[in-house]
């Protein structure tokens, strides 16, 4: 834990003094000619930090809000970086956090400021992380603070109670220690908090704002961020404007991996953002999106997986795409892919031998290689262990003991009894009919793998029904435990180990736990380890848990998708972040030719 | 003509409650609990509880209804549940964009269907009516997906005589620029069914009595075709416009989002993959009412083209 404090400490020295050459630089000049055009594939829904429920809304609220952390642009895995504040203060064994807001930042300019500059202190950060708890916004987020940030839960209560949260409250946990420094005490330690307030979510709003434009806020985003919202046609343009006001950033980082030296080489030192404007369009279609790039329409867009086999030979673009000067960023995402079979279900559920082999063997027939091929176009990576790359806890070279493999698969449900019957189809130990039912959604992705599951059970003689469900009532099937088996995914809020593993904790059933995973033993290791701080004696107990999972045979950690993003050759220094939502804050552009650089 | 449309508006209650129940109920069981999409990915009971409060969709079912049917009475029916935009704001700021392609679609293709099916009919049985249905007969039967994603990747991109793709500020901007493609692909399917259609219309009156008689009056051809045989077809062609008047409410979802153009289709789309009950409540009523209005147009038309008809 020391260790860890010292990490951090030495880390906000270092970045400090960065951020201070930053501080003192001259104010950033965007080039107001150069305009990079981006795109989303699917529509926004406000900006509002506490009610936008959506990666696209809080993909542009990076760019127009500041929560108090960030990351490091090039480090890997991710590492957290000053945004507006230093990297805090550590205290009470990982309870407290001590911000300290650098003065000067200011809001953009707005009619609610009345003319005036309004400087950015550590009280908007608590009425914007108030406003997560506001039950009235019915923020997606407030599990973040609730049960996290002492007394936000009482807050929350009496909120609820009255039907109106009261923002002149005192909260327990979030206390402005004078204008700048902001003390953030929680209910318990928690040593990735600040990972969380580094999210969009956290960006700070000032209240003023709020106040004058009442339930019409998403539509008036006034923060602190590189850009202001110019212009918004709903579920068409957003257009962002770089904010007049904005403090600048240098881009200074160093080098980590293969390639990033030609990154440093072209960006060290450059004053952000030199990018005047950002047009972001709404393009719903495959086909629009990769057009709309070849007719230089686009200077950059996300390549999905079925685009994938027009523009990509497996890893790396193809010759006569590459040819035209486009360039690829590639990662695989944040997250995991796991079918699972509900440990509570009364038929394929519970701790008996049986069970056990019966679910093991289901997931030893499964080939996900195929699912990659097939259903992702190759444009995914096979995992094993329950945290994905990228991901602090990470573990290359882990493998798990439910692989492939269909001759075992067999022999195990003939070994317990699941003996094949006249009918062509195994039946349960009992001499029972043995149906499994697979939900999934009714669109393409959904289809797909329930063709790839149908094709897994008829190689183990299983009977598999399948189960067609909406979006909505699978989360409230999966709250109630009442489904049997579906392929879930689950994608980082912050890159550390925690965020995957708490997904298969029993007392977060009805909650992240959508398999309703309850395994005693994992538990009991679960509670060691999140009081624990990254680390070796961590990513032990991880190993440990990951081989109880494969043990119970509650899920098959599958596999990560590639996420694929292709620019024009004149887009400098982008490179795909795992964390960052609008990792195109950093870029820069080259201008057209004849005109100087 | 009064007591007629009043009673037509009269009878377009009744009609107006079942289209009420029907969605009513529809969205109620099978559209799903949007608490639980709005609740985000972790979430507890007593969260989603507070979501359905604010949404009234725990309320019992009357009252729901009761709240809907006070919602068609004003004309508000609140905000999108997915964006806390007004439902009214959506429906103004897209029903624009959606317009602008479709009805320069209606007319054009209105216009060159009549002209073309009363050239064919005219020429009935030659080798080029012959050959002018068999290719609408091809061109019918060909997806409109396929218009489309061929229509955008040759004139588009490979002639580069249109964008791919966008949609601007200014409506001349959007009409002469953007929407020429979506236009022109909109008439390319459209007019070959109606083609034929139009054709069949037109044969039926040119073989009537009257066509004769006005023959052997010694009317030029051009009289015949134009001023009686057009003026009696136009009664089934106006049916058939007025059946595809509404649907200019709803817009043209793959067009829209092929093209990315802001409109209603989109929306409504957009609206059923959130469970965004108030916007896909208000465009269905409004749809229904716009079918409903528009028939009463038709019947009014009818009397309009030919004094015959009786308006009972």
């Amino acid at each position: 834990m020391k260790a860890t404090i010292k990490h951090l400490l030495v880390c906000a020295a270092i970045i400090t003094t960065t951020s201070t050459t930053a501080a003192i630089a001259a104010k950033p000049t965007p080039d107001m000619n150069k305009v990079f055009h981006y795109q989303f594939p699917v529509a926004e829904t406000g900006f509002d930090p506490a009610q936008a429920n959506d990666l696209y809304s809080n993909t542009v609220m990076e760019a127009l809000f500041e929560p108090m952390l960030t990351y490091d642009y090039l480090a890997r895995p991710s590492k957290l970086a000053p945004r507006t504040a230093d990297l805090p203060v550590m205290s009470e064994a990982g309870k407290v956090y001590t911000f300290k807001i650098r003065p000067g930042t200011l809001f953009t300019d707005d009619p609610a400021f009345k003319g005036k500059p309004r400087e950015l202190v550590a009280e908007d950060y608590i009425f914007s992380i108030k406003r997560l708890a506001d039950p009235k916004l019915h923020s997606q987020w407030r599990y973040l603070v609730e049960g996290k940030i002492l007394g936000i839960a009482e807050a929350i209560k009496t909120a609820t109670k009255s039907g109106k949260f009261d923002y002149n409250q005192k909260i327990a946990g979030l206390e402005a220690l004078d204008k700048y420094t902001l003390k953030v005490t929680l209910e318990a330690p928690d040593f990735n908090y600040p990972y969380i307030l580094a999210m969009p979510t956290f960006g700070a709003l000032a209240r003023e704002v709020v106040e004058h434009y009442g339930i019409d806020i998403p539509a008036h985003p006034v923060g602190t961020g590189p850009y202001r919202l110019d212009k918004w046609a709903r579920s068409s343009l957003i257009s962002l404007i770089a904010n007049p006001v904005y403090r600048g950033h240098v881009w200074s980082y160093t080098a980590q991996e293969k390639g990033d030296e030609e990154l440093v080489k072209a960006m060290q030192g450059k004053l952000l953002p030199t990018v005047g404007r950002i047009e972001i369009a709404i393009m719903e279609e495959d086909q629009a999106r990769l057009l709309a790039f070849q007719s230089g329409e686009l200077d950059m867009f996300q390549l999905e997986g079925p685009l994938a086999p027009k523009v990509m030979n497996g890893a790396v673009l193809k010759p006569e795409f590459a040819a035209t000067g486009a360039k690829l960023s590639r990662i695989i995402d944040p997250e995991i892919q796991y079918p699972y079979l509900s440990t509570r279900d009364p038929t394929i559920g519970g701790m008996s031998k049986e069970r056990i082999a019966l679910r093991r063997a289901i997931f030893l027939a499964y080939d996900d290689t195929e699912e990659i091929r097939i259903v992702h176009n190759s444009q995914a990576e096979a995992l094993d262990y329950p945290i994905p790359p990228g991901v602090v806890g990470y573990l290359p070279g882990y493998r798990s003991v439910n692989r492939t493999n269909l001759p075992l698969a067999k022999a195990l449900l003939d070994k317990f009894g699941y003996k094949v019957g006249a009918d062509g189809f195994r039946t349960t130990p009992q001499g029972k009919p043995l149906v499994i039912k697979y939900t999934s959604r009714p669109d393409s992705l959904g289809r797909q793998q329930e063709e790839m599951w149908q094709k897994t059970f008829n190689a183990i003689k299983i009977r598999m029904e399948s189960d067609k469900k909406k979006f909505p009532e699978i989360l409230k099937a999966e709250k109630a435990c009442q489904l049997q088996m579906r392929t879930n995914r689950w994608i980082a809020d912050f890159p550390d180990g925690d965020n995957f593993m708490q997904l298969f904790y029993s007392k977060n059933i009805g909650q992240s736990n959508n398999s309703c995973t309850d395994v005693p033993e994992y538990d009991a290791l679960y509670e060691k380890a999140m009081v624990m701080p990254a680390g070796p004696e961590r990513d032990k107990l991880y190993v440990d848990m990951a081989r109880v999972l494969e043990y119970y045979g509650a899920h098959r950690i599958s596999m990560a998708r590639a996420r694929n993003m292709v620019m024009q050759s004149h887009v400098m220094g982008y490179k795909k972040h795992p964390i960052l939502l609008a990792d195109w804050l950093y870029i820069d552009m080259e201008k057209p030719k004849g005109e100087k650089q | 003509m009064s007591s007629f449309i009043l009673r037509r508006l009269w009878q377009m209650i009744p009609t107006m409650l079942g289209v009420v129940l029907l969605v009513f109920f529809l969205f109620s069981f099978v559209g799903g609990d949007p608490a639980y999409l709005l609740a985000g990915k972790i979430s507890n009971k007593e969260q989603i509880e507070n979501i359905r409060t604010q949404l009234g969709i725990n309320q019992p079912y009357y009252v729901q209804l009761w709240i809907f049917i006070k919602q068609i009475l004003t004309g508000d029916f609140g905000v999108s549940w997915a964006t806390n935009e007004p439902v009214s704001h959506i429906i103004a700021t897209r029903i624009g964009p959606s317009l602008t392609v479709l009805i320069p679609i209606m007319i054009i293709e209105a216009v060159l269907a009549v002209l073309v099916a009363l050239g064919v009919a005219y020429v009935r049985g030659s080798l080029t009516d012959r050959a002018i249905m068999v290719i609408c007969t091809v061109a019918m039967s060909v997806s409109l997906l396929v218009y489309i994603i061929v229509g955008q990747y040759v004139l588009a991109y490979q002639f580069g005589w249109f964008p791919v793709q966008g949609w601007g500020e200014s409506f001349s901007e959007n009409l002469f620029h953007y929407s020429l493609l979506p236009i022109l692909l909109g008439v390319a399917v459209g007019i070959a069914p109606n083609t034929r259609l139009y054709r069949t219309f037109i044969l039926d009156e040119i073989n009537q009595d009257y066509v004769r008689t006005a023959r052997a009056k010694g009317l030029s051809e051009h009289k015949v075709m134009l001023k009686h045989v057009l003026r009696n077809a136009l009664i089934p062609i106006i049916t058939n416009l007025m059946i595809y008047l509404p649907s200019l409410l709803i817009g043209h979802f793959l067009i829209e989002r092929f093209f990315s153009i802001p409109g209603i289709g989109r929306e409504v789309i957009l609206a059923v993959e959130r469970s965004d009950f108030p916007v896909i409540k208000a465009i269905t009523v409004y749809v229904a009412a716009a079918t409903m209005l528009s028939n009463l147009a038709a019947d009014l038309l009818y009397k309009a083209v030919d004094p015959r008809v009786q308006l009972k």
